[in-house]
């Protein structure tokens, strides 16, 4: 298995910036948006996914190819990062950051699918936090059962399980979305 | 198709009604100065072993001072110190092997 980005990563940890620059680009807006579907807040995700580039920069000289797809490794930092922020959470603070997970104006021709969208979002930040990172991963960012559980550090059977309990949360709370 | 099948299928689509997330210009700055700033540290931390495979535990001067002292000290000796004259005298040579005496062994002797 050739692992495109080892020789990018290579690069980097011997300090070239082009290559670090490559890196971001082609991972930075997927990990962003892995960890605002995860964190709620657009803030708290900017500074999960710099923690996981920074933990990247400072590993990168000593990335060994062949042990882990880059990518799943990347992935897995940015997940640890996001749980890490949500675990320092005050419970109440948890629910300001479903109140506000839409700051942006809203115009009239766009308010129902903002309004939904916002319904959405609350929905997967009410989920428990293993249940929405396997919904996101897979069905959102849609990666295989195999390298979500490797991302999650699960087997695939839990990972199904994880699946299962949080399509069937998200049923029963947006049930009526899919009967409009 | 099963209950399944359109579970997935419509939450998928309920997904892709999120707002797609914008990386900001501002986000892309911090990466990189941090990627700057461990670049900077690994190397002076690469100078800091060197440093410390001469002199371990002395601030970076030192050893730097000390060089530069031995090699100044040394080129002024080069330069302001004479030969000796009896050292310039005595440096013929004779050679110590005389070169007609006869061999010591024959070739062919045991044939």
């Amino acid at each position: 298995m050739i692992d495109p980005d080892t020789d990018l990563v290579q690069r980097a940890g011997q300090g070239d910036r082009a290559a670090a620059q490559a890196l971001m680009a082609r991972h930075l807006p997927k990990m962003l948006t892995l960890a605002r579907r995860m964190m709620g807040s657009q803030a708290e995700a900017e500074d999960a996914v710099q923690d996981a580039f920074l933990k990247l920069w400072t590993h990168a000289a000593r990335w060994q190819p062949g042990k882990a797809k880059f990518e799943t490794w990347l992935y897995r930092v940015t997940m640890n990062k996001c749980y890490d922020r949500l675990r320092k959470r005050a419970p109440a603070s948890l629910d300001e950051a479903v109140e506000v997970a839409d700051p942006a104006p809203r115009a009239d021709s766009v308010l129902e699918k903002a309004g939904l969208a916002e319904e959405i979002e609350a929905a997967l930040q009410a989920l428990p936090e293993r249940q929405r990172a396997a919904i996101v991963l897979c069905h959102h960012q849609e990666m295989g059962n195999i390298e979500a559980a490797e991302v999650l550090g699960i087997s695939v059977e839990a990972l199904e399980s994880l699946l299962a309990r949080g399509r069937r949360t998200l049923r029963a709370r947006l049930g009526h979305l899919k009967e409009e | 198709m099963g209950n399944t099948d359109q579970d997935k299928m419509w939450l998928k689509s309920a997904l892709e009604t999120l707002p797609t997330v914008p990386v900001p210009a501002g986000l892309e700055r911090r990466i990189l100065a941090d990627f700057d700033a461990q670049a900077a540290r690994r190397r002076a931390s690469l100078l800091g072993q060197l440093r410390d495979a001469v002199w371990p535990g002395a601030p970076a001067w030192r050893p730097a001072f000390v060089f530069g002292a031995a090699l100044a000290i040394g080129l002024m000796a080069g330069v302001l110190i004479p030969l000796e004259d009896g050292v310039a005298e005595g440096t013929e040579q004779t050679a110590a092997v005389s070169l007609d005496a006869p061999p010591t062994f024959e070739i062919g002797e045991n044939s």
